[in-house]
Formats: structure tokens, C-alpha cells, sequence
């Protein structure tokens, strides 16, 4: 009955198992990195959930608005630095990811696991 | 195998976390542990300490500054990883995919870009000075001012682009947020509180408002154009290509 | 069933969707274009959720900066996945 009335969470949890399945299983890099993106915004979408109140109002005390109707504003500050952080680690493992490319030729982690490191490990092995 | 596995393991963890759910408080009820500690000082009394009329900058920017100040670093920090992955584009040389796409822009697309941007811009740029009155501040107006560098990017390509916004500007402001940050709570410390004290305890016992307002615009300024000019930057980084083509004259 | 809730549970079923969508499309292009349109309806969620802030920040950086760098990454890569 309580998961019935939490649907919010259940559906953040949900998310959550679906984006990890898709790290675990899925073995292009970039469906990996979607499925991280996947995680990222349901934890987001748990802590917001978790601030909220029903029949809440946004925390802004404009007109006399009732603080005491508010919402919870620590969730939406953490998450809010959260989202920022999100997307520069996206842009740090995609610039990864086109470098990767660019030595290796393929984007499957199963055939970068099995791939020869590039002369500069062939050397190094040598010497 | 692997992959029944996988989804074992999964549903196990689905089955976990729901069950945790199950058993959690009742969304939404006031008298949740996450309503009830601190939260209702942070409302109440928010305004005559922070001066922010939106309690989430006040939380951000003040009761908070330590770790939205070390945030701020990490992006910064994930700036220099990407640029030190990619590089940075050089001046006077056309680069990405976008210059030499097949299907040119049309006039019309051209047109419509050239009018929006300016607006967009100056959205934002009302969104990062009314930060602390409406729903807004540094990081959503420099999100969208670098939403908006990347439309212009798309259609007109980094050539155009990188000419509205030379490296020489855009490399002194990408550590702007954290700048603004440090510049904002040194002066604190000469004030006589602590760091990232909006209030200054020794010049005056209960400073004028408006200056700490004064202060806290300050630090969106510096978050906002900090935050776009990284989002900026890592979007000319990563549309580069390796190989260069001169200037079609 | 009040009006909020059901406009709850069809976002929500939306949110849903798409992500399984996002995770289960063969073309990489397909799949970031579905998970934009799955940021924008967590942006929507969010407002619902009386989180204004970030549902202006979701609707730019999600939606806009994610997809516009996982495109950029597809063009210099490839766009479909190996077999």
C-alpha cells in the first residue's frame, strides 16, 4: 500500500535498476554512458521527491507565501550543484571515449579488452 | 550466462529497493523526518539572514557556500581533464565537422539563430542577476548563455563562433565561479566573520542589506559566467577536429 | 484519482518509456535523441515537483548541452553499435 502512494520513488528506483542494467550488460561505451546518465537523474529525482510536500509551494518568498507550505529547499541546492557536476563528467568520459576511437577503432569494451595496446605498449613490452 | 547474471543480480536489487520503499514514510506528509529538523529554521528565517528571497540560492550561496565553492572547482577541474585530453582549438584555423558539413544551414535557420541568440542571452542574463529574488542564478543562466553558444556553434560552425568568443577572453573567465567564490569569502575574513561570511561582524553589527545582496549577486556572476564559459569551452574542445583546414579566405 | 496524480503517473509512465527506449535502440543517434526527450520530461517532473531552479537548469543542460555532446561524440565515432 505505502509503494502504492510512494509511486515516486518506485519509479526513481525503477530507473535506477534500468540504468545500471545497461552499465552491467550493454557493451558500446556510449549506451554504458547513457545508462550512467539514466542513474544520475533518478538519484536526482529521488532527492527531490524526498523534499516534497503535498500541495507544496517552491521555496521563493514572494507575497507573503507561506513558509510553512514550502517544499524542502536542501535537496533542490544539493541537486542543482548535482546536474552541473553531471554533465562535466559526461563531457570528460565522452572526450575519453572519442579518443578511444581514435586508437583504437572501436567503441565495444569486449573488443578494447581484447585489443593489442598500440605500438607504445608493443615497445614498452620489448625494452 | 553473463547476461542472466546480470539480470538476476539486477532484479535482486530492484526487488531490495523496492522493498525499501515499501517501508519508507508516506511522501509528501509534513511530519517526515526530511521536513521536520532543520528545514523549518532554513524557511523561516532565511530572508533576514541570507537576504535571498528564493531559499535555494540562500542555501546554495550561504548556509551552504563551502560546498557549492567546491563544486564549482570540480568543474573547473573537469575543464582542464577534457582540455587536456582534446586540446584547445587555435586561432585563425577553421576546425569541426560543423564548417565542412554537407548540408549547408539555410537562410532561414541562419536568420532564425542570429535573432533568437540575442535574446537567449539576455534571458540569461536576467536569470543570473534576479537569481535571488525568482527561480534562478548562476548555474541555470549559465546553462542556458552555453545552451545558446552551442546553438549558434551548430549553424554557424566554430570558426564563426570561436571569432564571437576569442580564447583570450573565454581563458581568463573560465575560473571565474571560483574566483568569484574566493574573492567574495576573503572578504569576508577582512570583515571579521569567517570565510564566505556575507555579513561582516567587525565593520558593522548587522550590515546593510544591501550590500550583502550586492555580494551574493556577485558570486552568481561569477558562477554564471564561469560555468558558461567552461560549458563553452568544452564544447569547442570537443567539436575539433584533429586535422586542420585553412580558412576557406 | 485527482488531476495531479494522474498527471503524475503519465509522466512518470513517460519517464519510463523513454528511458527503456533510450537503453533498448540499436542507433546510438535514436537513443541520445529519446533520452533528450527524457530529460525534457524530467525537467516537466521537476516543475511538478515545485523545483523551479532545476527544472531550468534540467531543460538546459540536460535536454540541450548533454545531447548536443553525446551527438558530437557519434559524428567523430560511429553510429551504430557492433555486433
Amino acid at each position: 500500500m505505502r509503494l502504492l502512494h510512494n509511486y515516486h520513488y518506485a519509479a526513481a528506483m525503477l530507473l535506477f535498476c534500468l540504468g545500471l542494467h545497461t552499465v552491467i550488460v550493454r557493451r558500446n561505451i556510449i549506451k554504458k554512458l547513457i545508462g550512467l546518465n539514466i542513474m544520475e537523474t533518478s538519484v536526482f529525482f529521488f532527492y527531490i521527491s524526498l523534499g516534497y510536500l503535498e500541495g507544496g509551494i517552491a521555496p521563493i518568498r514572494t507575497g507573503g507565501a507561506d513558509p510553512a507550505r514550502m517544499v524542502n529547499p536542501i535537496p533542490q541546492a544539493l541537486i542543482l550543484t548535482g546536474i552541473v557536476v553531471a554533465v562535466s563528467v559526461t563531457a570528460l568520459a565522452l572526450s575519453m571515449v572519442i579518443l578511444l576511437y581514435r586508437q583504437y577503432g572501436t567503441l565495444d569494451v569486449d573488443r578494447l579488452m581484447r585489443e593489442e595496446e598500440p605500438e607504445a605498449g608493443e615497445s614498452g613490452k620489448e625494452g | 550466462m553473463k547476461k542472466v547474471a546480470a539480470l538476476l543480480f539486477i532484479s535482486a536489487l530492484a526487488v531490495l529497493l523496492l522493498y525499501v520503499v515499501a517501508s519508507m514514510p508516506p511522501m509528501g506528509d509534513p511530519d517526515n523526518p526530511t521536513a521536520t529538523h532543520v528545514i523549518p529554521r532554513y524557511l523561516e528565517r532565511a530572508e533576514e539572514e541570507t537576504h535571498t528571497v528564493n531559499v535555494v540560492t540562500g542555501v546554495i550561496l550561504n548556509y551552504r557556500g563551502y560546498d557549492t565553492m567546491g563544486e564549482v572547482t570540480v568543474i573547473f577541474c573537469a575543464l582542464a581533464a577534457v582540455l587536456a585530453v582534446l586540446g584547445r582549438e587555435r586561432r585563425g584555423v577553421i576546425h569541426g565537422f560543423v564548417d565542412r558539413s554537407e548540408v549547408p544551414a539555410s537562410v532561414i535557420v541562419k536568420t532564425m539563430v542570429r535573432f533568437m541568440v540575442p535574446f537567449i542571452i539576455l534571458f540569461s542574463v536576467y536569470t543570473i542577476l534576479h537569481g535571488e529574488t525568482s527561480p534562478g542564478g548562476g548555474f541555470q543562466g549559465g546553462a542556458v548563455i552555453g545552451g545558446s553558444m552551442i546553438i549558434f556553434t551548430t549553424i554557424f560552425g566554430l570558426y564563426e563562433s570561436s571569432r564571437r568568443i576569442p580564447l583570450k577572453v573565454r581563458a581568463p573567465l573560465e575560473g571565474a565561479a571560483v574566483m568569484g567564490f574566493f574573492l567574495v569569502g576573503s572578504l569576508g575574513l577582512v570583515g571579521g566573520g569567517n570565510f564566505l561570511t556575507y555579513a561582516w561582524p567587525r565593520v558593522a553589527q548587522g550590515l546593510h542589506p544591501s550590500l550583502v545582496v550586492w555580494l551574493t549577486v556577485l558570486v552568481e556572476v561569477g558562477i554564471g559566467l564561469g560555468g558558461a564559459m567552461v560549458l563553452t569551452s568544452i564544447l569547442f574542445a570537443m567539436i575539433r577536429e584533429e586535422e586542420e583546414i585553412a580558412p576557406a579566405s | 484519482m485527482k488531476m495531479g496524480t494522474a498527471l503524475n503517473l503519465v509522466l512518470i509512465l513517460l519517464l519510463l518509456t523513454t528511458a527503456l527506449l533510450a537503453v533498448t535502440a540499436r542507433d546510438l543517434l535514436a537513443a541520445v535523441v529519446v533520452f533528450s526527450v527524457y530529460s525534457l520530461i524530467m525537467a516537466l517532473m521537476w516543475q511538478r515537483l515545485q523545483a523551479p531552479d532545476l527544472a531550468l537548469t534540467e531543460a538546459a543542460v540536460g535536454a540541450g548541452v548533454t545531447t548536443v555532446l553525446f551527438v558530437i561524440t557519434i559524428f567523430k565515432t560511429r553510429r551504430r553499435e557492433e555486433e
